[in-house]
């Protein structure tokens, strides 16, 4: 339910500066020191049926506050077999840390129903994962809708538009997705807070909305920082997950929203990579398989729904 | 069953007491009693805790809290002493030969700037009193602090007691001695009040000029109170001026107020009325654009009580309080409010027996939604939860003689939750995901006896029995555990139960013991133990609570909370009781203590039980008070050194963490001078250590997304920056009558006077424009001074 009120407080910035009088919170960034750990391996595997090369990136954890980018992991072997035994292997040409497969886009590795399980080397340990490629409807329309804000945003133009996608979710109990939005051909989430996962039709599995068309703030949850203009090109990715990168993800939005007064503590983010040794290092990161559907389209305003009423 | 056993100890026990309690009296020969009540003189008020002293027996009992006492003595000439902090002390002689009623009213000494002296023996209620572990602020003090944006608030001057804290400035609630918010029974004449916040926490819900009498009882809970594990905040309502119509206003920065009181039926009845509003939204009315005009943010409250006295008695009473917060704009809508009725009959059987019957309701309930109250909408959403709670509560207390008190009685309590009723519309399809409402009820006995010994010693003994019971009809489920600490699942199909099924119950003993021990005349050392239950919990896994938790029910999956709270202290006065100083020491053990699994899903969720962890808890700690009750200069110091801990599996390596609230440091102080009789100057400062926090030490990237990662496992495991702050207020009275007739005052408060950004957390994030930069942030809900006037007006 969280993100439905968050979403509203969105919407309705300058009520909430209203209804806060002049209690005049604020917010400063300010230095903190904080300890180091030991680095640990990070799985970062996303894997789709897409046609086409696939990848899975190696690298280690590093300081919180060290903002340069991951050091990779590299020399592992990282082979991913699938329920009917076939054996794909991963390649880190480059020595960057990305382990690709398929030099081509003739072949696909991905298939609904199908269990892939991954097998990561690397120095004397060796991690597994599994997931499911779960099945993803079709995705109808991605409509959009004129909007003005009564004040001016952070971020973004005051007046533009609103985009959400229509799809319905695939009827029988427990189908999980992420919905990503698509910014000019290209799948964007970038921050922890602007994931948007579906349990079904909504939020959660405590309440039942199984084969609906995903409820409202789902479906426009492909606006997220700020309205788009005219002619953008914009978008929907609908990526079917396992329940567990459904938690995996919630647990990384719950993470990336821990400010305010109503913050939940935050722990460490559970992974589904699993080192065979018990006792060894634990790996951090998550192996996933999708099924993907999208749609685009540019905004005309000609085109756009009149304002909500 | 396994209650029964306990249920005849339990018997036995009260059977035994009631032998003892008694047998005293049977054997003296030739007593009467003198009983009646203690008023206010200037409105007829009853006044709760009046010490009535007997000079020539050195021996005496305060007034209940409808202002009643009895002493039963042998035939004899006495003095009576009556005495009451702020008011004169009033001297009555009598004969007493046979029963006799001795009703005193008492005048305020507020307009005295030097303190009349009746030497009477020294006799104060902080040392000889078998209470520990309690404070009391007067309604005057409470007045005069400085308030924030000066609105004169209860919960937040309960703050600056010691051994209270909270999570943080502008959060829901109060923390005692180490328990959460939800674990304060919160009472309003009686009536339980589940939130006691508008405003998501800034203001409570009592309405200053409608209380009378306000007690937190941290400790050595009596047997007559249970239901929650931590404290008692007992509120009890005035009962309106008996004397002379009344009508006291104000308008301040966040409300205007109105509170009008009458005496009826030749003054053996009166009543009181009191309403409060914001009206911010009224002045920013002609601001808002066309988008912003129907923006609807307010919130509201209305307190009313009307008293009839029939006959000597018996006086009948009822009371009522009924408040919202109405937030909303646009298609959207979120409101919450409290509502309690309580009826009240004290009847006097005898001078020596006291009965108060009372009935109670109280409703808590919230709604959010979008499109609510649209038909034809094609997406909606609409939401409300509730939870409902009757009881009735017959208490009686027995004078047998000055030196043996007895009290007992019982509660019955019916529950009615309904934790979610919501539909959600997408594109036209409607989908009920409503939750099943929960009933349960909580009956309970007890019996409590005070005992004196000469003069100076004193015992306080009890016990209460408290049995629950889940009832049906509902669909219960078990869950199935896959690894500690992660999310249970439900197991199918789950149980169903149908009307009058008891789905489960718990019984549990609380015994309860005081004992005063008198060193001097004005120093003693008191000691208390008491175990107290709760089967009412609240659902609330963000830092401050907020108006959407759920109160949910003990049941299958939730067994009861309890805890175990051992105290001594140290009470001395100085100065003809001047001051009041106290040291108290406490240890508190709690069990069954709620905590959830990462990203844990609690409202409108039916499986919400599959994402709860139960652990313990354990609070102790030393607080240090010194309190000034006399003269120009009043108010108080505190300092309090605590630890408040919890160990739950799976969380924190399985070691004990800090609580949210934990905060080993808390030092406050209270100060308030009548300068002139027409000004009155105050000031509050407190400084507290910064409430612990979880920090990551480490970051990896996932899909883009920068995570945080705490190598070591440990919540809390750092500490946000210390809290201090000072705030300044003045009184000044009007010179002129208003009107002709009445008073008027000004208040002058600046809050925060030294502008300090006090953290209530830091947090990490991902830099907004830069997806690989990681920040910490402080956020303070005040970040600046806050100037405020308010105007009062009486007639």
């Amino acid at each position: 339910m969280k993100n439905l009120i968050n979403l509203k407080y969105l919407k309705f910035p300058a009520l909430f500066a209203l209804a806060a009088l002049a209690l005049t919170s604020c917010e400063d960034v300010i230095d903190l020191e904080t300890a180091n750990g030991t680095p640990q391996l990070v799985v970062d595997g996303w894997l789709n049926n897409q046609a086409g090369q696939q990848s899975i990136t190696l690298s280690w954890s590093g300081a919180y506050f060290d903002n340069s980018a991951p050091k990779p992991v590299t020399g592992a072997t990282v082979t991913v077999t699938d329920d009917q035994g076939k054996v794909y292997n991963f390649e880190d040409a480059d020595g960057d840390g990305k382990y690709v497969w398929g030099k081509t886009s003739a072949d696909t590795l991905g298939h609904v129903g199908r269990t892939y399980s991954l097998k990561i080397k690397s120095g004397t340990d060796t991690f597994t994962s599994k997931s499911e490629l779960k099945r993803v409807p079709t995705v109808d329309s991605v409509v959009y809708r004129h909007e003005k804000f009564p004040f001016e945003p952070d971020k973004g133009p005051r007046e533009g538009y609103v985009a959400q996608f229509y799809a319905r979710d695939i009827e029988g109990v427990g189908d999980t997705y992420w919905i990503k939005p698509v910014i000019r051909g290209k799948a964007v989430v970038d921050k922890g807070e602007n994931i948007s996962i579906a349990y079904d039709a909504a939020f959660g599995a405590g309440a039942p909305t199984d084969g609906l068309i995903f409820i409202l703030p789902l479906r426009e949850s492909i606006t997220t920082d700020s309205l788009y203009s005219a002619g953008a090109e914009v978008g929907v990715e609908l990526h079917s997950i396992t329940y567990e990168a459904f938690e995996f993800l919630k647990q990384v939005s719950e993470q990336a929203a821990n400010g305010g007064l109503f913050a939940t503590p935050i722990a460490n983010v559970r992974s589904n990579v699993i080192n065979a040794d018990p006792n060894g290092p634990k790996a951090l990161g998550f192996f996933s398989t999708s099924a993907v559907s999208r749609k685009e389209t540019v905004i005309d305003p000609e085109k756009a729904r009149p304002d909500d009423e | 069953m396994k209650i029964k056993p306990m249920k005849n100890k339990l018997l036995h026990y009260c059977f035994l007491l009631l032998l003892f309690g008694t047998a005293v009296p049977a054997l003296a020969q030739n007593r009467h009693t003198v009983s009646g009540f203690v008023k206010d003189q200037s409105n007829g008020e009853g006044l709760i805790g009046v010490s009535v002293y007997v000079r020539e027996a050195e021996t005496g009992v305060v007034t209940n809290p409808y202002g009643f006492y009895s002493l039963t003595l042998p035939n004899g000439s006495y003095t009576l002493v009556f005495s009451y902090i702020g008011y004169q002390k009033i001297t009555k002689e009598f004969t007493l030969d046979a029963d006799k009623t001795i009703s005193i009213e008492l005048a305020d000494e507020s307009n005295q700037l030097s303190e009349v002296t009746i030497s009477t023996q020294k006799e104060d209620e902080n040392v000889r009193g078998i209470e520990m572990s309690v404070n009391k602020v007067e309604m005057k003090t409470i007045r005069k602090m400085p308030a924030l944006l000066g609105e004169v608030d209860l919960i937040r001057s309960i703050q600056l007691l010691p051994g209270v804290t909270t999570v943080g400035e502008g959060a829901s609630g109060f923390n005692v001695r180490g328990g959460d918010v939800s674990q304060n029974l919160v009472l309003l004449d009686e009536a339980p009040v589940y939130n006691s916040s508008h405003l998501f926490g800034f203001f409570s819900v009592f309405n200053p000029d409608a209380v009378k009498d306000v007690k937190l009882i941290k400790g050595g809970i009596p047997a007559q109170y249970g239901g929650r594990i931590s404290s008692i905040l007992d509120v009890r309502m005035k009962e309106g001026n008996a004397k002379k119509r009344e009508i006291n206003g104000g308008i301040g920065s966040i409300f205007s107020r109105l509170t009008y009181e009458q005496p009826f039926a030749k003054g053996k009845g009166s009543f009181i009325v009191a309403g409060r509003r914001s009206y911010i939204d009224v002045l920013a009315k002609p601001f808002l654009n066309s988008d912003l005009k129907d923006s609807k943010f307010y919130f509201y409250d209305l307190t009313a009580k009307v008293n009839y006295r029939l006959g000597d008695k018996d006086t009948f009473y009822a009371s009522g309080y009924f408040g919202k917060d109405v937030f909303g704009g646009g298609d959207f809508g979120f409101g919450w409010g409290n509502a309690t009725a309580t009826a009240r009959w004290n009847h006097i059987f005898s001078n020596k027996l006291f009965m108060n019957l009372t009935g109670y309701y109280s409703n808590y309930d919230y709604n959010l939604g979008q499109n609510q109250n649209k038909p034809d909408a094609k997406d909606k959403f609409d939401w409300k939860s509730k939870i409902i709670s009757t009881s009735i509560k017959p208490d009686f207390t027995f004078y047998i003689t000055p030196n043996n008190q007895l009290t007992f009685g019982g509660q019955y309590i019916y529950y009615d939750t309904r934790p979610g009723k919501a539909t959600f519309v997408s594109e036209g399809d409607m989908q009920d995901i409503s939750l099943e409402p929960r009933y349960a009820d909580e009956s309970a006995l007890y019996a409590g006896n005070e005992l004196k010994f000469g003069d100076r010693i004193s015992l306080q003994y009890g016990v209460r029995y408290s049995y629950f019971r889940s009832l049906g009809p509902g669909t219960e489920y078990l869950y199935a555990e896959t690894e500690k600490g992660k999310r249970k699942e439900p197991i199918f199909p789950g149980t169903e139960y149908k009307k009058g099924d008891v789905i489960k119950s718990y019984g549990n003993l609380e015994p309860r013991a005081a004992l005063n021990i008198g060193i001097t005349s004005n120093a003693s050392i008191k000691a208390s133990y008491n175990r107290t239950s709760q089967y009412l919990h609240l659902l609330s896994n963000t830092a401050a609570s907020s108006p959407l938790d759920v109160w949910t029910l003990s049941g299958i999956n939730i067994k009861p909370e309890k805890a175990d709270q051992v105290a001594l202290g140290w009470f001395q006065n100085f100065s003809d009781n001047t001051y009041e100083a106290s040291v108290e020491v406490y240890y508190k053990k709690m069990y069954n203590q709620i905590d959830y699994v990462p990203a844990s899903d609690l409202l409108l969720n039916e499986y919400f039980a599959g994402d709860l962890l139960f652990g313990k808890g354990r609070a102790y700690g030393a607080e240090f008070y010194l309190k000034k009750n006399k003269g120009r200069l009043t108010g108080w110091v505190s300092y309090t050194l605590s630890r408040t801990e919890r160990l739950v599996e799976s969380v924190s390596n399985n070691d004990w963490f800090p609580a949210r609230f934990d905060k080993p440091h808390n030092f406050t102080a209270v100060a308030i001078y009548d300068l002139t009789k027409r000004l009155t100057l105050s000031s509050n400062f407190t400084i507290q250590s910064g409430t612990p926090a979880t920090f990551p030490t480490n970051r990896y990237t996932v899909g883009g997304i920068v995570i945080g990662n705490n190598y070591n496992g440990l919540r809390n495991n750092s500490r946000i920056p210390s809290y201090h702050r000072l705030d300044l207020a003045a009184t000044l009275k009007a010179k002129k009558k208003l009107f002709k007739v009445g008073e008027g005052e000004w208040v002058f408060s600046v809050y925060n006077v030294y502008n300090r950004r006090n953290p209530f957390s830091v947090y990490t994030r991902i830099n907004e424009d830069n997806p690989l930069k990681a920040e910490a942030v402080r956020y303070s809900v005040i970040g600046n001074f806050i100037p405020a006037i308010t105007y009062n007006f009486k007639f």
